[in-house]
């Protein structure tokens, strides 16, 4: 989707300090050339088939959509990327213009983690230097994520300034990238932030629509009736979305966290139920969580990578033009939605991606039999081991941990031993 | 001219360079800082520079960051705010006061309402730092008409064109960065390449006919001296802040008189 001078409506924008207008202008223009280039993205597919193993499929759940006993359940499925996570298809498009702009260091800011290994893979792979900021308390959530991109040779930074999340690793990796411009890039992992970072983001994440047209065509014979993502910052669901923005027989819904209740602080709904403002923070201009004195406010949600306080002003502008209907999924829902297509399917959704069933299992039962429905499934919920087992109090679980701390070297062990 | 550039240039007749002090509205309560702001006034600096906190401010390093956010554990709000720095404007004509803020919590205010609101409280210039001046037609146009000048940065990367459009336009005061990066001492040691400060404030001063303020990193008096003769203002934020937070309002003012005086 185009923004005009990077504004979708009243949102987008470019709204950063003066010491960040070059850099943003160099991203601009080398962005503008680089989708124009052919060798750019010749080289853009052959990263995205020979390192992340594109195209990904879409499933068909033939369990599910006989459980339900409506519409026909698809998933699109993002999960299978390398790096178990959509976050691989902006990265790679990112860090091949971070080589053409010829920078050596990539900055990233990370909730789930996911887009912190995404980053740190490319980075690995391109010999970038690589810095992530992730909120102390998504570290202690995350930490299987944490650690892989150690070894990945990423420095992770865990910030503890205000609630400790997403939105103050993100405000910290702004800092960053204003002290270190002219080496470095910000490579934002969702569709927000200044302008172009949504357009380009969205850009680099379309190959999912892009492939569900082809597919769905090849598969069924039309293109889906229906179209569900979860929606954090957004950008999976502006991936899958945006290549079917012409076709009017599509509907698209956005899920966004519900968390634990509609009180401030306890959920991420920032479209839904108008519980988000109109502001302009984190240098764009979108819907905010915040308070009437237009300060952000804090946000939960059982998913990390939901857990933040704006979203894209794509999104916000699609949602409030009509084109995208936006909902909601509570944890325990989302939970319910994770456990159902484990065990119908075969298949270990993240929670992110636990959103957008949890709306379209809601929809499902109620939909005609002929119709096809397709989730995208954005990533895999490998690192989602630890909530998952605490949501579902397996019993097994804590008793693991406790065998697996007692058996581990530690450093007096390590002594003892010696 | 503006009533801001008038106070400086006729400030100027008697001192080779005004000081600009950063206090934080309500760092560490309400009543501290304003107790701060009379303290740093009766020491006769002649700018207080204040910034009413905001939850995600970006451009600020650790120092100021740390002091906004305990600022925002209590309930503030910017009609308060205006309503007493206007009464220690009027105690203290000898001092000017600026405004300094992010953009979302004064859009939530009203650019409109700020700005007549400052007027009518003798605060004579704000500063948004993430407001671009691409999109501040409505800013721009509320402050004209209410007699406030709308204060720009320009830094050593902006480009050449762009700094020249930045200083042509200034009004009150041109607020020139000293350095790459956010305020203060920062974790973030960037590599950028150092313009040498005389080169970029001489390029600044070719383009602005407004008085010239920097700030951003200073600390030392070689740093103020340096200044004298390029610069209208020197500019102290979050050296003041690490004084104040390590001995009180003596380190403070101990700070601004071993820089100033």
């Amino acid at each position: 989707m185009q923004s005009e001078n990077g504004f979708y409506g009243q949102y987008g924008g470019s709204y950063i300090p003066e010491i960040l207008y070059s850099s943003q202008q160099q991203i601009l223009h080398a962005f503008e050339e680089a989708k124009n280039d052919p060798e750019f993205l010749a080289e853009l597919n052959k990263q995205w088939q020979q390192f992340s193993g594109r195209p990904t499929p879409l499933t068909f759940c033939a369990n599910l959509t006989e459980h339900f006993g409506g519409a026909q359940i698809y998933l699109k499925r993002e999960d299978l990327n390398h790096s178990g996570a959509h976050k691989m298809n902006n990265v790679i498009g990112q860090g091949l213009l971070v080589k053409r702009m010829g920078k050596k260091r990539v900055i990233a800011e990370t909730g789930a983690g996911q887009h912190g290994i995404a980053t740190a893979l490319v980075a690995a792979r391109l010999g970038l230097e690589c810095t992530i900021y992730m909120g102390a308390k998504d570290i202690e959530r995350q930490y299987p994520n944490v650690f892989w991109m150690k070894q990945l040779g990423a420095t992770v930074v865990p910030v503890t300034t205000g609630a400790q999340t997403l939105r103050d690793a993100l405000d910290e990796a702004l800092r960053d990238w204003s002290s270190s411009h002219e080496e470095s890039h910000y490579l934002i992992g969702t569709s927000c932030g200044c302008a172009p970072f949504p357009e380009m983001v969205a850009y680099f994440q379309s190959v999912i629509g892009n492939e569900v047209r082809e597919q769905s065509v090849a598969q069924f014979g039309q293109f889906p009736d229906r179209l569900y993502a979860c929606v954090g910052g957004g950008s999976n669901a502006c991936g899958l979305f945006l290549p079917f923005l012409d076709d009017k027989e599509v509907e698209m819904i956005g899920v966004e966290a519900g968390g634990k209740g509609l009180e401030l602080g306890e959920h991420s709904i920032r479209l839904s139920h108008n519980l988000g403002q109109p502001g302009i923070a984190q240098g764009f201009a979108t819907m905010f969580l915040q308070d009437n004195a237009g300060q952000l406010q804090e946000t939960h949600s059982i998913a990390a990578g939901l857990d933040y306080v704006g979203v894209s002003p794509i999104i916000a502008h699609l949602a409030e033009t009509g084109r995208i209907k936006m909902t909601y999924a509570m944890d325990d829902d989302v939970i319910a939605a994770c456990t159902l297509l484990l065990k119908k399917e075969g298949i270990i959704p993240a929670l992110e991606s636990s959103h957008a069933l949890a709306g379209a299992f809601k929809d499902a039962p109620n939909l005609p039999k002929d119709s096809k429905i397709v989730i995208n499934l954005s990533g895999r919920g490998d690192k989602d081991i630890f909530n998952v087992a605490k949501a579902v109090e397996d019993e097994t679980f804590p008793q693991f941990l406790t065998d697996y701390l007692a058996s581990y070297p530690t450093t007096q062990n390590k002594g003892d031993k010696a | 001219m503006s009533q801001l550039a008038t106070f400086i240039e006729e400030k100027r007749q008697n001192k080779p360079i005004l000081s600009m002090t950063h206090v934080v509205y309500g760092y560490p309560s309400v009543e501290e800082s304003l107790s701060w702001m009379e303290r740093l006034m009766q020491e006769g600096v002649d700018f207080i520079e204040v910034q009413f906190p905001f939850s995600d401010p970006v451009a600020d390093g650790p120092s100021i960051v740390a002091a906004c956010h305990k600022a925002l554990e209590q309930k503030l709000d910017v009609e308060t705010c205006l309503s007493q720095l206007g009464k220690l404007a009027k105690n203290f004509p000898e001092s000017r006061i600026v405004l300094m803020s992010y953009l979302n919590p004064m859009y939530r205010f009203g650019l409109d309402k700020l700005a007549k609101r400052a007027a009518e409280e003798n605060i004579l210039g704000l500063i948004l730092p993430d407001l671009p001046i691409e999109q501040s037609a409505t800013y721009q146009a509320a402050c004209k008409a209410n007699g406030i000048d709308p204060v720009w940065l320009v830094t050593p990367v902006t480009p050449p064109d762009r700094l020249a459009m930045l200083a042509s336009q200034a009004s009150g005061f041109l607020y020139c960065v000293a350095r790459s990066g956010v305020t203060g001492h920062s974790v973030h040691e960037g590599k950028a390449k150092q313009t040498s400060l005389d080169d970029y404030l001489a390029q600044i001063k070719q383009h602005a006919n407004a008085p010239m303020g920097v700030g951003f990193g200073l600390r030392e008096r070689d740093q103020i001296e340096q200044l004298i003769g390029k610069a209208d203002i020197a500019i102290l934020g979050s050296a003041l802040l690490d004084a104040y937070n390590q001995g009180g309002q003596e380190a403070g003012i101990k700070l601004i008189k071993d820089l100033f005086q």
